[in-house]
């Protein structure tokens, strides 16, 4: 059978909603785009047709990639153009970011959560460019930035009562965000998140960093990887904060000295990043 | 003569440490020209510590020198032999291959092994030896690192014994010490958990009447289209702490899995293996509830399995945790029952809802009537406890005839199904509807 003769299946698996059927274990768009990357000679043109058979998908994945973030010289007009500039391995870190917004309900809440994502996952993907005593791939930082508060989303579409609880972990608070999360639940938004993203096949330490991205410092495996993933998205959520003066929280407050500890950076470092993010930002 | 080229240990006579990388050095050089192999043996006493802290350093000398002057009179001429630490030796065989190398390690075990009488106590010397064979691209120093390292591994293998160098235990990835093979296990592991290749298949359990009771959840695992066995990758899984990750994976899939068949009206029970080290932790429910919540299935139709290495210390923290997933409305299933750590005692601590028999007493049935009479008290006491009891392994008619007549609920086995993956199950249970 062709992937074109499939697709109506994709499509179908990917409109799923919520409410139908939990969060999907991993979309058949994933899987496919997995099984083509782990083969020799991987086949483009079979990659491009599955994300093709989806125009939201298609529509996506070239504008993410004309956006300033990757920096391509060239304009993108066409799937195959997009995977040839991005590759299979950027593109399907996009498409799981693209995706994992498809699968919710898109309110207003989710929508505004999701845009603020994005723009973490942009500013991580910078900073682990940008910081020199960060040995991150940037592709990994922008991977972590977008599933690292997936399990909010889950919450806020299970739990109605989440909205409130969330203003109240994001208030100062002596207590971490999770602990504040656990009074009121059985479980926190990272283990979600985490369990989310073993499901999405995401590497190793970013299910770890997902897991313990409250902590500071995190009790995970004392991994540099881990650690730095954690630092950078705290620090790109501050970011985004200084600039749209926007949902302020009190992470910062808890998550300051570790991150600048982790990423090897002073004060007068950290002043300088402000000025220099704004244009990602903006985006 | 050769020895007078180079340093010496004054106790023992013998090369010492930068005499012996000289030596090998020569000896490398030498049989590189003829073409012969080259072995080095690295022996360490064990225990020799405790002999140095009870007796001295004068008793652990005296040791030191017999055992010397034992090596030296018996294979003196055959290797070229150094002290390279208190307790250390290394012998350069040359011309011996592998397998002589270890009839030489096997030879100076008995050699050091008489006892030794260290003031009306008796020593009985045992060593700890590493063999490295001359490699190819191998100079004096990583030949003699490489047995060095073989010799730490026969240390921590308890001793008494030797250990070839590339088969010894080796740091993995997420540091525990691993043979070559489970290493390659480990990597390949990690590929399969990045990259798609966990799958989940499904074997029913199924009551005389033909009444599906569940569906268990067993993991299948390929790394760029090979398949690894369960019983292969388990093992590494566990010895890893690889199989926390694995485990939330199943949860997750196999709780998504039984909501999936609650909405195409196939509702099924999908019991999920849970280990050991997922349940020693205190936050197992956190992970539990979240893969209830990301499915959005009703506790109900899980089931939790719990292996049998999970009654090896049944912790507090285990029995909460087991305790909160019963109270969920969770079912918990003990698997291979009756074998390993599994013991009649258990029984009590667990608030568990189904017994599973090993399937070790399941095929020698029904002519075995001994293994018979152990599987009817078996099904009785479960029933007393108020479980639910199904045997694993049946693979013949005869087998399952023997067990539904020693009462047992619920059989699951090849001569009903075999594990298959989600789209075979649903065709499988919907061919079966349709009888």
């Amino acid at each position: 059978m062709s992937v074109l003769e499939e697709s109506p299946l994709i499509a179908g698996m990917l409109v799923d909603t919520l409410r139908d059927i939990g969060i999907p274990p991993c979309p058949a768009i994933l899987n496919r785009i997995n099984v083509e990357m782990g083969r020799e000679e991987p086949d483009f043109n079979q990659v491009a047709s599955v994300i093709a058979s989806d125009v939201g998908l298609a529509a996506g994945l070239i504008s993410l990639a004309n956006s300033p973030y990757y920096g391509l010289r060239k304009r993108v007009r066409s799937v195959n153009e997009a995977l040839m500039m991005l590759g299979l391995s950027s593109t399907s870190r996009a498409i799981a970011g693209l995706v994992l917004h498809k699968i919710f309900p898109a309110t207003p809440t989710l929508t505004r959560f999701w845009s603020a994502s994005a723009r973490i996952a942009m500013l991580s993907g910078w900073l682990a460019q940008r910081l020199e005593g960060c040995r991150v791939n940037p592709e990994d930082a922008y991977s972590f930035g977008l599933f690292r508060d997936a399990g909010i989303a889950v919450l806020i579409n299970r739990f109605p009562e989440y909205i409130d609880l969330l203003s109240r972990a994001n208030e100062e608070s002596p207590l971490s965000f999770t602990a504040v999360e656990e009074a009121a639940l059985p479980t926190n938004h990272a283990v979600v998140g985490c369990l989310l993203a073993q499901g999405w096949w995401l590497p190793e330490e970013i299910c770890l960093a997902i897991r313990f991205h409250h902590e500071y410092p995190p009790s995970a495996p004392q991994n540099k990887t881990i650690l730095s993933l954690i630092a950078i998205s705290q620090l790109s959520e501050h970011l985004l904060q200084y600039h749209t003066c926007l949902s302020k929280t009190g992470e910062w407050v808890k998550a300051q000295a570790f991150c600048l500890e982790q990423l090897d950076l002073t004060v007068q470092g950290l002043e300088s990043l402000y000025q220099a993010s704004e244009p990602i930002v903006a985006i | 003569m050769k020895f007078q080229l180079f340093q010496l240990d004054s106790s023992t006579g013998f090369l010492d440490r930068n005499g012996c990388l000289h030596m090998a050095e020569e000896l490398i050089s030498r049989v590189r020209a003829s073409g012969q192999p080259l072995a080095v043996l690295w022996l360490d006493l064990d225990r020799f510590r405790q002999i140095n802290e009870s007796f001295g350093h004068l008793g652990g000398d005296n040791v030191i020198a017999l055992i010397s002057k034992r090596i030296r009179d018996k294979l003196g001429n055959r290797a070229e032999i150094g002290h390279v630490g208190a307790d250390e030796f290394v012998c350069l065989v040359p011309s011996a291959g592998l397998a002589e190398a270890e009839r030489f390690a096997d030879e100076l075990m008995r050699i050091i092994e008489p006892e030794v009488d260290l003031g009306g106590l008796r020593y009985r010397p045992t060593a700890s030896i590493g063999i490295a064979m001359l490699g190819p691209d191998d100079d004096a120093f990583v030949l003699l690192e490489r047995a060095d390292r073989a010799k730490i591994a026969a240390k921590r293998q308890g001793g008494n014994c030797h250990v070839v160098s590339g088969t010894e235990p080796l740091p993995g990835l997420m540091g525990s010490m691993l043979v070559r093979e489970e290493l390659e296990i480990e990597n390949k592991l990690h590929i399969a958990l990045e990259g798609g290749g966990l799958q989940l298949h499904y074997q029913p359990i199924i009551g005389p009447g033909g009444k599906i009771q569940a569906v268990e959840a067993l993991m299948r695992c390929s790394s760029n289209g090979e398949n690894i066995s369960p019983v292969k990758f388990i093992p590494v899984a566990e010895k890893t702490g690889l199989i926390v990750r694995l485990g939330e994976w199943s949860l997750l899939q196999g709780a998504r899995f039984a909501r999936h068949m609650s909405n195409m009206g196939l509702p099924t029970k999908t019991a999920i293996n849970v280990s050991r080290s997922q349940l020693v932790n205190a936050k197992f429910s956190q992970a539990l509830h979240a893969a209830l919540i990301c499915a959005n299935v009703q506790p109900d139709l899980i089931e939790l399995e719990l292996t049998e290495s999970l009654f090896m210390d049944i912790s507090d923290t285990v029995q909460n945790n087991l305790r909160e997933a019963r109270d969920l409305g969770i079912g918990l299933a003990i698997d291979d029952f009756g074998t390993g750590y599994s013991c009649l005692a258990n029984l009590k601590d667990i608030p568990a809802t189904k017994l599973k028999l090993d399937r070790a007493f399941v095929i020698v049935l029904p002519e075995d009537r001994r293994a018979m009479a152990v599987v009817k008290a078996m099904t009785q006491l479960g029933k007393e406890l108020g479980m639910i009891v199904v045997a694993e392994g049946a693979e013949t008619e005869a087998q399952v005839d023997a067990l539904t007549e020693a009462g047992v609920d619920y059989i699951q086995g090849y001569f009903y199904a075999k594990p298959m993956d989600e789209v075979a199950l649903v065709s499988w249970l919907r061919e079966r509807n349709k009888l």
